[in-house]
């Protein structure tokens, strides 16, 4: 059967077409590099994520290469192309996987690992480095998960560390010399090693102590010893797309999306973004208004969302919003503001964030009681979530999600009791109100993620709570709400000790990922395809526990998996904000006050403004 | 603020995307050409468009319509011109006018089917039977049993470089609506459809919609 019989047959066959306006065609006879850029899940997830939006437009400012798009089939389309022998394909050429001089892979989140070995397979591509001999088809990785790289290591030829809208175009510069020179592959990784950013894993080797710990980390033909991420400079320098690849389907985030900086302030010591992208380089809201205007413009989206880690602390927020409100109240566009922080969300924000469209609100406290917030660094009071619930609730919300995490380091019960005081006073709070909305019954949902340790955050060092712990915790957590009106959503224990291994893994995990996948799993991140029995025999047969990298405390002295990756943040300075949490002693935000991460070494943005 | 009526054709890879999806493509087509048009007044404000007949996925067609309403004195000339400035690959803008007709005066459709393989002379046999017995599900969710004999208005097949061409005419609308995959599916479950394509729709007269 022909692909356009397939089509057909398929669910939401709009995810496997290409054409939509904005995608990018180039003569294929005229580029001498061609570029498929995956997204190891759902067309509708890859296609909403703003990085690929970003590298898919500079990697096409260039006009001797061509970067096209490829996500993963959904089972029903993989079904029908495994039965009809057709290969993985991107969707701007239709042209096979394995057409391309360089496939690279943005991973986001660990629960696509997976994935990236079914694209690779269904493209015709061998999924292990070792089996790809040529130059062509070389296999490139990047993204916050890269942090970590290791547990990759068996599929991915070389890593790109950090920002790529630099490092990619010189990268695929390098690639087009050596395949005019007709360099081969090892030749042509020597030289990409020495492009700072670079990670080139088959140029390490990796001994092992008795106990199982990494014992040594070792480069060869001249690599450098660590590996240093890059950053832009100047936000407002840098490349930002003046048009997206618009889709046919309605996406996960189907809108136009304005950066406005990186890197977060807060430091909160769960969170792997709050450090990955130190240092927070600001763009000016000057430049961030006006790419957005054109954004809105070129795409014709009725719906702008501001991109952070955390809108509220963006310093530019006033000056922005004075000058993207007129415009887009004008044009009936909804502006949206996500990752609001509920110690500074004012009314004022409120009353611009509803003025067009009056959507839920989120807020997350992320722990149930001041000692634990203190300890993870979340820098909001009780009385912030309550200030905050009270100016939505009289702004007529009458539902609020606030979002928690279970099994943090130094959890009790006593915590866990108060999440669910602390959503019982949010109802009350409600109910004390004289100008609440009328005739309407107030809603909290609490949603309870599974804390799972991260490289390169204060709790690298820490043990996952265990099933049993979890149970336990879930258990009471439940036994402590007494109102029908507080709904509770929990999250799988299987996935999240799989997320943990992922993490924090080393590149004895690779063969574990590998059997896995061999074993039918894909779209682990999707509850409805999630198979923790698959996952556990995969461990078993690799004679790899899943308890040494998610249950085991490390010490600071231990050498990390990812020791040889340079994020710009010291270990010292992690393990330090570890000690604190155990004392529940918080840290001020880098904008109070410089804690010494040791960001200050790429010498930009707010740690210039402090220091 | 005056009522306008644009038509347009919609082939190609834009027979994958859903009717759905075609009312994003038209809203989003409308912003960037920049067209005045009239906004609904409720809690949710959004541009009023209004289409014609659903079209199912996997069909082709010349024959769309899509009213919206214009707040400023832009001319018919000048919406189609911008609209075409702004349609994606597969999209012809064909005519823009003042409604006459209600949309929900329409009342039959004109398909142009091409099957691989010529079939034509068990088609024939197939179509000129006394009765076609089908079940059809009902919008309640149940099922019922129609003859759709009684429902085509008429049918011509021909032979085209090997394939095979059916031309019928089906009762399409509001009031009741014959997929043509009915009749196909009918005829036999496993057929090799190149394509489907609704070239004409008409009012309750059979004269030509507009």
């Amino acid at each position: 059967m022909e692909l356009s019989d397939i089509l057909l047959k398929v669910q939401k066959p709009a995810r496997y077409i290409g054409g939509e306006q904005g995608a990018v065609i180039k003569d294929k006879s005229k580029v001498d590099v061609r570029f498929a850029f995956c997204f190891a899940d759902s067309y509708e997830v890859g296609m909403s994520h703003l990085g690929m939006k970003i590298l898919y437009s500079v990697a096409n400012s260039l006009d001797w290469a061509w970067c096209e798009r490829v996500f993963a089939p959904w089972e029903d389309m993989e079904t029908e192309m495994r039965k009809n022998n057709i290969p993985l394909y991107a969707l701007e050429s239709g042209d096979k996987l394995s057409d391309f001089d360089i496939i690279g892979f943005t991973v986001p989140y660990e629960m696509c690992y997976t994935n990236i070995l079914n694209c690779l397979d269904l493209g015709g591509v061998p999924v292990h480095a070792k089996e790809r001999n040529g130059l062509k088809n070389l296999v490139i990785a990047g993204g916050p998960c890269t942090c970590n790289p290791e547990p990759l290591v068996d599929f991915v030829d070389l890593f790109l560390l950090g920002e790529g809208e630099e490092l990619l175009p010189e990268l695929l510069e390098l690639y087009r010399e050596h395949k005019k020179l007709g360099s081969d592959k090892q030749t042509f990784l020597k030289s990409a090693a020495k492009l700072e950013g670079v990670y080139v894993p088959s140029l390490y080797t990796v001994s092992y102590n008795g106990d199982g710990t990494v014992a040594e980390i070792t480069p060869a033909d001249g690599a450098p010893k660590t590996i240093r991420k890059r950053i832009i400079a100047d936000l407002d320098k840098c490349h930002y797309p003046d048009n997206f690849v618009v889709p046919y389907l309605d996406i996960v985030h189907d809108r136009a999306v304005e950066e406005i900086y990186r890197g977060c302030i807060r430091g909160c010591r769960f969170c792997q973004a709050g450090y990955i992208y130190r240092p927070v380089r600001e763009k000016s809201a000057e430049v961030a208004n006006q790419q957005a205007k054109c954004l809105c413009e070129n795409t014709g989206y009725d719906d702008l969302s501001l991109l952070s880690l955390s809108t509220s602390d963006y310093s530019q927020i006033d000056e922005l919003l004075a000058k993207m409100l007129p415009w887009t109240e004008k044009q009936k566009i909804g502006l949206q503001l996500p990752s609001l922080r509920i110690d500074n969300f004012t009314d004022e924000l409120l009353e611009k964030v509803a003025s067009v469209r009056k959507s839920g609100l989120t807020f997350a406290p992320e722990a149930g009681t001041q000692r634990l917030r203190d300890a993870i660094n979340k820098n909001v009071t009780e009385q912030n979530v309550l200030d905050t619930c009270k100016v939505a609730f009289e702004g007529g919300y009458s539902a609020v999600k606030l979002y928690f995490m279970m099994g943090l380091p130094t959890e009790t019960m006593e915590d866990i009791a108060g999440i669910a005081d602390l959503a019982q006073k949010v109802i009350d709070l409600y109910y004390s109100l004289e100008n609440r909305p009328k005739g309407k019954g107030v809603t909290v949902s609490i949603s309870c993620a599974t804390f799972i340790p991260k490289p390169f955050t204060p709790f690298q060092f820490e043990p996952q709570n265990d099933f049993n712990q979890i149970e336990e915790k879930q258990k009471h957590l439940r036994d402590c709400i007494k109102s029908r009106k507080i709904s509770v959503s929990l999250h799988n224990a299987g996935t999240s000790l799989i997320e943990a291994v992922l993490a924090r893994g080393d590149r004895r995990v690779g063969e574990v990922i590998y059997t896995a996948w061999k074993k039918g799993c894909k779209f682990d991140g999707w509850d409805e395809y999630f198979d923790f029995e698959k996952w556990k025999e995969a461990f078993n047969e690799c004679g790899v526990t899943p308890d040494f990298y998610a249950y085991r405390k490390r010490e600071y002295d231990e050498i990390m998996p990812w020791e040889h990756i340079d994020l710009g943040i010291s270990k010292k300075f992690l393990a330090r904000q570890d000690q604190l949490a155990h004392k529940s002693i918080s840290t001020p935000n880098c904008r109070q006050k410089c804690a010494g991460c040791g960001a200050t070494v790429f010498g930009e943005g707010i740690c210039c403004e402090t220091c | 603020m005056r009522p306008v009526r644009v038509y347009y054709n919609k082939v190609g890879k834009l027979k994958y995307i859903s009717h759905l999806d075609i009312n994003r493509v038209m809203l989003r087509m409308i912003r960037k050409a920049h067209i005045n048009v009239w906004f609904t007044e409720g809690f949710n404000q959004h541009p009023y468009i209004n289409f014609a007949l659903p079209l199912s996925l996997g069909f082709e067609s010349t024959s769309e319509a899509v009213d919206m309403r214009i707040n400023d004195d832009m001319t018919d000339d000048e919406i189609l011109k911008r609209l075409s400035e702004v349609a994606p690959e597969g999209m012809k803008i064909t005519s823009v006018c003042e409604p006459v007709k209600k949309f929900s005066e329409i009342a039959f459709a004109d398909f142009a089917i091409t099957i691989r393989g010529d079939l034509s002379d068990k088609l024939n046999e197939f179509l000129a039977k006394p009765e076609i017995l089908v079940d059809k599900k009902t919008k309640k969710g149940g099922v019922k049993q129609i003859d759709l004999k009684e429902k085509i208005v008429k049918y011509n097949v021909s032979k085209a470089n090997g394939n095979t061409r059916l031309d019928i005419t089906l009762p399409a609308g509001t009031q009741e609506n014959i997929n043509p995959n009915l009749i196909l599916n009918a005829f036999c479950d496993d057929l090799s459809v190149e394509s489907i394509i609704r070239t004409t729709i008409y009012d309750s007269e059979m004269k030509i919609f507009a």
